[in-house]
């Protein structure tokens, strides 16, 4: 929670108030209402402990709020510009001539409801919205090196498994050719020996059909 | 200014070649194109009509940018009119007739959105009241400074003295808010440039990571290269070794025959 308190006053009458923490706020802010020097339009901070309380005054109208010191400037004086557009929006010219707390039962809501936006969206300041949406782009982009690493590893276990086969068809090419060259010379082996297979039976025949071993009657 | 003299530049050149056929043509063209400009300036003015901006000068620039306009409707429409007259002579370019007609449909398109606008300045004008500046104002502040006294002259003095003192409290203000900022947008800024390098980290990875699927992919082509030819070579295997069989059976026949043949001799 950035913003624990803030009210709406003119000069020295509060006309309303909001407090978020049961604090001391109340007390302190009107000490400042009562220092704040002039009465020209005026932005002015001024640190309490670990809160710093920022005053906008504009037009007679002053609005105050108390922050966390780690709120920094720009978001409190964001909600003081709001709340007195606001303010002035929906009262006009009644501002100055209205009793004290005369406004604190219909603003009050307001003021808190500001006061959550202005400490809890980021989308009250620009600057931190943009810090956000870098931060997700930062871890998306985290995320996705290591997606892309583990896709890495899976890739090596490819590459080692794509290599094996490749080894592997080559011993199969390998293999193949060896076959096929052990079929041939069985089937050449074969083929020399139905040929001579074949010409003993031709020579026993011519042979007997000659009268002798010799061949004595065909020469 | 600057378009009459490309516009001109454009006629001189073009009549050498066209022999100032095309001339009308490119007249009624930029003709057009400068009446759709003023009908955008008009309505430009118009839409100010009502608003706080709504002043006497406004009013008189509305009325030259009409008298502007229809000259330049009266100019394109005799160009438009020579132009026409040109197309039913013999011998005309059937693409020019095409590109008059098309010039012919665009110039009463133009006229339609001029006279729209001329009625809705109408209305506007006669609805709403210039906004007169309160120049009475500052003949007062003139009279007051003629009255000064040297007390009020001490009270200016301590006035902008004390006007000094706001505006030195404002810009410090305003330096600090702007420091903060500055401070906010310097880590965004060192934030984007972390994105940066980590977007560069990735290309670095994916582009080692696309050798790899170089290598797999040389892998896999040897693998199927060498499983073809493997292939083929078993299915020559496969061929001679039905060869074979045929030549053992063929043996083995024979074989019997001849034993058979040598029984029958010796059973004799």
């Amino acid at each position: 929670m950035a913003i624990l308190y803030a009210l709406v006053a003119r000069g020295t009458v509060v006309l309303s108030e909001f407090t978020a923490t049961s604090t001391n706020a109340s007390t302190i802010a009107k000490q400042i209402l009562e220092k704040v020097p002039g009465d020209n339009d005026s932005n002015v901070s001024y640190s309490q402990d670990r809160y710093v309380f920022h005053v906008k005054r504009t037009d007679g109208l002053t609005v105050l709020c108390m922050a966390e010191e780690t709120a920094g400037r720009r978001i409190p004086f964001a909600f003081l510009e709001d709340i007195h557009q606001r303010f002035v929006r929906t009262y006009g010219r009644a501002v100055h001539t209205a009793l004290a707390y005369a406004m604190n039962e219909e603003f009050s809501r307001v003021l808190s409801q500001q006061i959550d936006y202005y400490s809890n969206d980021p989308n009250a300041d620009r600057i931190n919205r943009i810090k956000g949406e870098m931060n997700q782009v930062r871890g998306v982009m985290i995320e996705n090196i290591d997606k892309v690493l583990d896709r890495g590893e899976r890739l090596e276990l490819l590459v080692d498994k794509t290599a094996n086969m490749q080894g592997n068809t080559f011993r199969f090419r390998k293999q193949a050719r060896r076959f096929r060259s052990n079929v041939w010379w069985r089937n050449c082996k074969l083929t020399v020996l139905l040929i001579l297979l074949l010409l003993v039976i031709i020579y026993i025949a011519v042979a007997f059909l000659c009268h002798g071993p010799t061949l004595p009657s065909c020469i | 200014m600057s378009f009459q003299d490309l516009e001109s530049g454009r006629g001189r050149s073009t009549r050498k070649f066209n022999g100032g056929r095309q001339d009308s043509t490119q007249a009624v063209a930029s003709g057009i194109f400068q009446i759709n400009t003023g009908v955008s300036t008009f309505q430009r003015l118009v839409n100010t009509l009502g608003t706080p901006k709504d002043t006497p000068e406004l009013r008189e620039k509305l009325h030259k940018t009409r008298l502007h306009i229809g000259q330049l409707v009266k100019d394109t429409s005799a160009k438009l009119k020579e132009a026409s007259e040109t197309d039913h002579q013999s011998g005309v370019n059937p693409s020019k007739k095409i590109a008059d007609a098309k010039l012919a449909r665009d110039f009463q398109a133009v006229l339609k959105e001029f006279q729209k606008a001329q009625q809705t300045a109408a209305e506007r004008e006669t609805t709403y009241t210039p906004f007169v500046p309160q120049s009475a104002l500052p003949s007062s502040y003139t009279a007051g400074e003629v009255d000064k006294v040297p007390e009020q002259r001490a009270q200016l003095q301590e006035s902008k003295r004390q006007e000094l003192v706001l505006l030195d409290n404002e810009i410090a203000f305003n330096e600090a808010v702007i420091e903060e900022r500055e401070q906010g947008i310097q880590e965004i800024h060192q934030q984007i440039g972390e994105v940066n390098e980590i977007f560069k980290d990735l290309a670095v990875l994916v582009n080692d990571q696309g050798v790899m699927i170089d290598d797999i992919g040389t892998h896999i082509d040897n693998s199927r290269a060498a499983t073809s030819q493997g292939k083929s070579q078993l299915v020559q295997a496969a061929k001679t070794q039905k060869s074979n069989s045929s030549l053992t059976c063929l043996l083995l026949v024979i074989f019997g025959i001849v034993l058979l043949i040598v029984i029958i001799v010796l059973a004799a």
